[in-house]
């Protein structure tokens, strides 16, 4: 397994998908070899001078976190979408720039893409190897930028816990996160508390339950039946400002997000409610009485 | 369009939507009320950039809304009336809503604004307006909506909604993207990663930037318009297939239409790729011949013929050869 380049940078910076190509090399992608680092750090665009670039505190977080799971490597998710949101404070505006998440993974940390989404060998492909998708990728797929968004797609406020439990389900930020399902607040919420509460558990659950809540969507309007509060801008502006004096984020105890107001909770109640309906009688593969 | 069955009563037409004043709030607290060349109901867009702010924190839209006639009748099988506008970034996952409020207490006619917060998006948003209500007890209901959104750009500086390119020179050899230099023999290199399509034209060609920056009408600027047409065929044809390249499959295993622009591109290409078919059928049919055993090479004569289409070839070369024929005229007499 690889280890990080010889040279990382100290500061993030952007690399674009066209000079990515280079240095995704097959070596890379079987996990067995990695760039130096020099070579790459001349096709990069540098950032504004800003502490929130700084890259060792990621490299911190991946190193911790690459030790706490080497057992099951899965879990590591849970533990660093927030805590990867909370170090790396960015608007959305600006975590929608690929070129960011490239520098990530290319630059910053390939040695933990490459830990967390080397393939194990099956019979059908015996030779173990990353998808490109987790080094430059769509946002969901990219190894950094899914952890990020998930993060800030599943935050209640400052409260990270449903995200932990968002991630802790693969099938649920597997597929959830496209299509736009969780961009509403309350309908993320309200997928977490059938979560939390046990209704929903499988992947099988998890899918059939996102069918049915999407064709159900088709001809309902969720922010009638959920409204939503508006959002300050300067509650985010202000979180992203003290980022330069900010403590590194515990390892035990979950870190605080931006102090945004919650979701309302007559939102995630009503739509919690609903969607419980909902999934008693969606089609689920495998679920009794369904073939 | 495709035609969808709803097991409820709704209005049959289209909510009709416009925008009626549009105001910037910029970091020091002060607010800038934008022209109304700001939009444009033709083209259904709004361009937050006109004004070139880049400082701004949020912009309020002003929304005026029009229900279809039936919207208030007495014997409507709808209660608990409401408008929303709601807006949408794929790029950035926002979703936000706000309800609009009706301006006479019998009219089909409601209004309202929206705001848009400049942190939120990166380049397009795209807004929409439900009509929603109670039908047969179940809340929430949509009984109308706009058929065609606008589009919000929070950076261009003109009010389409078209492809916009970036057009960005540099000396191919020199430049400080190092890895412009391998492409250093040749006139121009399309890049359809970013994230707005890109033209980098290499101004080691001598005279190339002259040329494409002559605003001339005589010979030299029909030949700018040639060079353009071909640039903007090439981009077409890397947009169309970077697009299909990477489509995502839904579980069902039908492909799905991009979010951002690439989806729009092939929206407005794939009628002319696959003619006589709704674009989701079209674009099925063009996925399943690329990854499918035959049929992707075939296809390239249609992608070709849809992309020159777009960039205007043919009428740029037609007033090409004939400015270079009166001149040849010119030169006889």
């Amino acid at each position: 397994m690889i280890t990080q380049p010889n040279h990382v940078p100290e500061r993030l910076a952007l690399l674009s998908a066209s000079a990515v190509d280079p240095f995704l090399t097959e070596e890379l992608l079987k996990g067995e070899q990695v760039h130096g680092g020099i070579d790459l750090a001349k096709v990069v665009e540098s950032l504004p001078d800003d502490a929130r670039w700084s890259v060792e505190p990621i490299r911190s977080l991946v190193e911790d976190a690459m030790f706490e799971f080497r057992e099951d490597r899965t879990r590591a998710d849970a533990w660093l979408a927030p805590r990867l949101h909370a170090t790396l404070r960015l608007t959305r505006r600006e975590a929608a720039d690929k070129r960011l998440w490239n520098h990530v993974a290319l630059a910053v940390a390939p040695d933990y893409v490459a830990w967390r989404h080397l393939s194990e060998p099956t019979a059908k492909r015996p030779e173990r190897r990353i998808a490109p998708e987790r080094f430059r990728g769509p946002a969901d797929r990219q190894c950094f930028s899914r952890l990020w968004w998930a993060a800030e797609l599943f935050r209640n406020g400052p409260d990270y816990a449903p995200v932990e439990v968002a991630c802790g389900n693969q099938d649920l930020i597997h597929t959830v996160l496209r299509g736009g399902l969780v961009d509403h607040r309350p309908t993320a919420q309200a997928l977490v508390r059938l979560l939390q509460n046990g209704q929903v558990t499988g992947g099988r659950e998890v899918n059939g339950l996102s069918v049915a809540i999407n064709a159900a969507g088709a001809t309902l309007i969720y922010d009638v039946l959920a409204p939503d509060a508006p959002k300050d801008p300067t509650r985010l502006r202000d979180w992203i400002a003290e980022a330069g004096s900010a403590l590194p984020v515990g390892r035990h105890n979950l870190p605080e997000g931006p102090d945004e107001d919650p979701v309302p909770e007559d939102s995630v109640a009503a739509l919690t409610e609903y969607f419980t309906e909902l999934f008693e009688t969606a089609p689920v593969r495998g679920r009794k009485g369904v073939d | 369009m495709t035609l969808k069955i709803y097991p409820y009563k709704r209005l049959n037409r289209p909510v009709a939507l416009r925008v009626t004043s549009v105001s910037l709030k910029l970091s020091d607290g002060t607010r800038d009320q934008l022209e109304t060349t700001a939009y444009s109901t033709q083209q259904h867009a709004v361009a937050l950039g006109i004004a070139g702010h880049t400082d701004w924190v949020s912009a309020t839209i002003g929304l005026s809304a029009t229900l279809p006639p039936g919207a208030n009748a007495p014997d409507a099988a709808w209660s608990d009336l409401c408008v929303l506008a709601v807006l949408t970034d794929g790029e950035t996952n926002v979703r936000t809503s706000t309800a609009l409020t009706r301006d006479a207490e019998d009219g089909r006619d409601w209004s309202g604004s929206l705001e848009v917060l400049r942190d939120d998006h990166l380049g397009r948003a795209s807004l929409a307006v439900h009509a929603v209500g109670t039908v047969d007890g179940v809340e929430g209901r949509s009984i109308a909506e706009t058929d065609r959104s606008w589009v919000v750009d929070t950076v261009s500086e003109e009010p389409v909604r078209g492809l916009q390119l970036d057009v960005q020179k540099a000396s191919f050899s020199k430049s400080s993207r190092e890895w412009l230099h391998p492409y250093a023999d040749v006139p121009w290199i399309v890049d359809v990663s970013a994230r707005v399509p890109t033209v980098f034209v290499n101004t080691d060609v001598d005279g190339i930037i002259a040329l494409l920056d002559s605003s001339g009408s005589g010979v030299e600027g029909k030949v700018r318009d040639l060079l353009v047409a071909q640039m903007a065929t090439d981009v077409w044809t890397a947009v169309f297939h970077g697009a299909i390249g990477e489509l995502e499959v839904e579980a069902g295993g039908g492909p799905v239409f991009p979010d951002d622009w690439q989806g729009e591109v092939l929206r407005e290409m794939l009628p002319d790729v696959v003619p006589g078919v709704h674009v989701e059928e079209a674009l099925r049919q063009v996925h399943r011949r690329r990854t499918g055993d035959s049929g992707w090479v075939e296809l390239q004569t249609r992608i070709h013929y849809a992309a020159a289409r777009r960039a205007d070839a043919g009428k740029a070369l037609a007033y090409a050869i004939r400015s270079l024929e009166q001149m040849n005229r010119e030169s006889e007499t």
